[in-house]
């Protein structure tokens, strides 16, 4: 008997007494469990998705709740049903069942394993039981939500806590070949193969998910200087943080206001450190309108440890004794514990360049297709750039792996739409939603 | 295109460049084909062969004039023309070049003039004990030979188990840690070492798989002086990663010659066997098409060999890397194109399979490049 049919009260007793349900993202991936809730966006743990306002947006990725849907989490392994193979053996056989060997087809093979490369292995997988797919990367290839590192130590998150799943289980369940702590060196189109430090792997196509690096100016040094785009890096500079309640409080100088700046200084700040953030803008965010973003976010660190100066450009950063000296072209000085940069972010080039691939200040793609100037290339994610315009947000890879794999699995093509309406800034002292703009 | 064609500065340069080439083909597939057996199993060194190599300046072309032509790309390209006829000679040639690279960048005037020039005319025959110094800073192994500073120099001591090129009246480059009496170390010196030094012991080696004749010690230093006359650099360790680009970019003429000799030999089999070598997974025209290719990429490294960039030093390790692989495949696809004959001990192909386990282990190896390019490619944080 379903619930719509048992008298309303009932029905409300049955639903509250019910255990608590997941809902997943379509866009990024990011799950909403109703037993935690979403604190910042006004929802208490135990909220039910159906309760869930109309207005409110992922927090990842800004999409609506209209684009959720429920979700189980994954079986350990895509069991053979028809052959009554249990978990067990069915483990046993794969590990070479997607290997090519020499004259094998090739398969696909994913240069990085963030969010864009794993979510393309996911859909391949999904599409095709049996197509060969190798995903290469420098790090361990764990998977983790990169815009919680702009919220992990207010949320008390412990850094070893933010990986969802090990780069080597998600390898297994999956059925692919992951290549971990490998660096992808150099591509010969001539003979579609891909040269890299454990190896040369032949290629039927593929696809560049290596993401962009922090930039860094000649005024910040890399031997003194935090970038953290990823969760490597970011564990070591929380390690060397420390926990401000107990080993006591770090200056850190953050420079670069802006997304990724503006984020840590107010993640760093609500965790008890004390931030100096240097911008050459008169405000934070100064993408967006002062009125509309910067302003407003001061106001909001108002009673935090945060002192903002805009206007200002880093002459350099110098080790003096166990501290750091930051000074800048106006003859300012700083002294801090850390110093993080956050300076904007840019593709690395070798591999593009290897392949004697377009490029336009990221790997040019083609705008509806994600191809890049090689047919048997295509790339998505933060390396890439339509019209010249690089695109480092959530949302569009959910849609990018959509198009690519489309193309890859022989199916209807899913033409690309550039657009992206919002972009969610999770400083925490006040979460915004902006329209998406890109960097100058 | 007709060399006639070309700006008449350009047209000289290239016909002076095809001359180079064509004199060291016609020694390598003249006088040197004929010992190239028994340089491999004999452990005959092809002294003369050597000599007359130097005398047309196909050891030097890499050096800045008046001792060659500055030109990394020829200097490559001449050692291939070696190497696709015997690789222990082709090696020797990339020992005698990089030695002449360590002499020319000490900016020492008492290596820099007539030892100099005695070297770049295969008048002077040296090598290089570079393989522990470069190991070492790939943070694999640590540095053998101490240098102990005294009046006037440094007393240097210790072993090294294989070096190449040598001989009575040779000479090397050589690094040996500086510790000081209380043991500590902060720097590193790069040297000449004269074969004949007082102090200086060459040790017979134990036979290798290929190569015999390559002139290869062992070296025993016990209190060997070195002085002012001697240093090339000092620290070593920045002037190292200032030539280290070249000092691997040479090498690739080893890969090059050997890749062609094998290609070489699967053709020469083609009318009789093609018919069942066609089964076979490498044959020669794509391993052709991937040494052109590779070729081309390292003639554009060529043009900057002293690019000391980490990013530089990468692309030039991972061409290095994929010579060495496309050598082990090469020879080995050869072999299995030319079956029995080229199988029996009197066969190039045979000695060319041998020969490229060399390529692919001689410092820096495969493994080593690659541990070197994760290590440069990492992102340098604070600690």
């Amino acid at each position: 008997m379903s619930e719509a049919a048992l008298p309303s009260a009932v029905a409300r007793a049955v639903q509250a007494l019910a255990p608590w349900r997941q809902y997943i993202c379509h866009a990024c991936g990011y799950v909403y469990d109703e037993a935690t809730g979403d604190p910042d966006s006004g929802l208490m743990a135990g909220t039910r998705f159906d309760d869930i306002p109309d207005d409110w947006s992922c927090p990842l990725c800004g999409v609506t709740k209209a684009d959720f849907s429920p979700y189980s989490a994954p079986q350990a392994l895509l069991a053979d049903r028809d052959s009554g193979a249990s978990v067990g053996t069915a483990a046993a056989a794969c590990p070479t069942r997607a290997m090519q060997g020499r004259r094998g087809a090739p398969g696909v093979l994913i240069v990085g394993a963030g969010r864009a490369g794993w979510a393309l292995a996911e859909a391949l997988r999904a599409g095709d039981a049996n197509l060969p797919i190798t995903l290469v990367t420098a790090c361990a290839g764990d998977r983790y939500d990169k815009p919680m590192l702009s919220v992990a130590m207010a949320r008390g998150i412990a850094p070893d806590a933010l990986v969802k799943e090990r780069g080597a289980d998600a390898a297994r369940r999956l059925r692919v070949r992951l290549l971990a702590h490998t660096q992808a060196v150099h591509i010969c189109t001539g003979t579609r193969t891909l040269r890299s430090t454990r190896g040369t792997l032949r290629y039927g196509t593929l696809v560049l998910a290596h993401g962009a690096q922090a930039a860094l100016p000649p005024a910040l040094p890399a031997a003194l200087c935090w970038r953290i785009n990823h969760l490597g890096a970011y564990q070591r500079l929380r390690a060397a943080l420390g926990d401000a309640q107990t080993s006591g409080a770090r200056e850190v100088l953050i420079a670069g206001a802006g997304l990724i700046g503006s984020e840590l200084a107010n993640d760093l700040a609500l965790g008890g450190h004390r931030v100096t953030l240097l911008d050459l803008q008169a405000t934070p965010l100064a993408r967006w309108d002062a009125a509309l973003a910067g302003t407003p976010l001061l106001q909001a660190w108002r009673d935090l440890p945060i002192r903002f100066i805009g206007g200002v450009s880093v002459r350099g950063v110098d080790a003096v004794g166990t501290r750091l000296r930051v000074t800048t072209a106006c003859g300012q000085r700083f002294a801090a514990d850390h110093v993080v940069a956050a300076a904007g972010l840019a593709t690395p080039s070798r591999l593009a360049r290897s392949a004697g691939l377009a490029w336009d200040g990221g790997i040019a793609v083609d705008a509806d297709t994600l191809a890049t100037s090689d047919a048997r290339i295509h790339a998505l994610g933060d390396c890439i750039s339509i019209r010249g315009q690089a695109s480092r947000f959530i949302e569009p890879i959910g849609r990018q792996v959509r198009t690519i794999a489309a193309h890859i699995l022989g199916g209807a093509p899913v033409p690309y739409d550039a657009s992206t309406s919002s972009v969610r800034v999770k400083t925490g002292s006040l979460p915004l939603t902006l329209p998406a703009l890109h960097a100058a | 295109m007709n060399a006639a064609d070309l700006p008449p500065d350009i047209a000289h340069a290239a016909l002076a460049s095809d001359a180079l080439l064509a004199a060291v083909r016609a020694i390598a597939q003249g006088p040197l084909a004929t010992q190239a057996d028994a340089i491999d199993r004999q452990g005959d060194y092809p002294d003369a062969v050597l000599r007359q190599l130097g005398a047309i300046g196909a050891m030097g072309a890499h050096l800045q004039a008046p001792h060659g032509r500055g030109d990394y790309g020829l200097a490559i390209q001449a050692m291939a023309e070696v190497s696709r006829v015997c690789g222990a000679t082709g090696f020797m040639v990339w020992c005698q070049a990089v030695c002449g690279l360590y002499l020319e960048q000490s900016r020492n005037p008492a290596l820099t003039g007539e030892l100099l020039q005695r070297h770049a005319s295969g008048a002077g025959l040296g090598g290089t004990a570079m393989s522990n110094p470069m190991k070492s800073y790939a943070l694999i192994e640590p540095l053998a030979l101490k240098a102990t500073p005294v009046a006037g120099g440094y007393v240097v001591n210790g072993s090294l188990p294989w070096v190449s090129n040598l001989g009575p009246g040779h000479y090397c480059g050589a690094l040996a840690q500086v510790v000081q009496a209380d043991g500590s170390s902060t720097r590193d010196v790069m040297f000449l070492l004269r074969c004949d030094a007082p102090g200086v012991e060459l040790r017979d080696c134990p036979s290798f798989s290929a190569m015999e004749g390559t002139g290869t010690w062992g070296l025993r230093l016990k209190d060997c002086f070195i002085g002012a006359d001697e240093v090339m650099a000092e620290p070593a360790k920045p002037w190292v990663v200032g030539i280290r680009a070249a000092f691997v970019m040479l090498q690739c003429g080893m890969a090059f010659g050997l890749v062609q000799g094998a290609i070489d030999s699967m053709r020469a089999v083609e009318p009789q066997l093609g018919h069942v070598n066609q089964y076979l997974d490498e044959r020669p025209d794509d391993l052709q098409a991937e040494l052109d290719a590779l070729t081309a990429r390292v003639m554009a490294l060529a043009r900057t060999p002293f690019d000391s960039s980490s990013e530089f030093f990468i692309d030039v390790a991972d061409a290095r890397a994929h010579g060495a692989e496309l050598s082990l495949r090469a020879a080995q696809s050869a072999l299995l194109h030319q079956g029995a004959r080229g199988y029996l001990l009197s066969s190039d192909v045979q000695r060319r399979v041998r020969e490229s386990h060399f390529v692919a282990i001689v410092t820096p190896a495969i493994k080593h490049l690659r541990k070197e390019i994760a290590r440069l490619s990492a992102e340098e944080m604070p600690k």
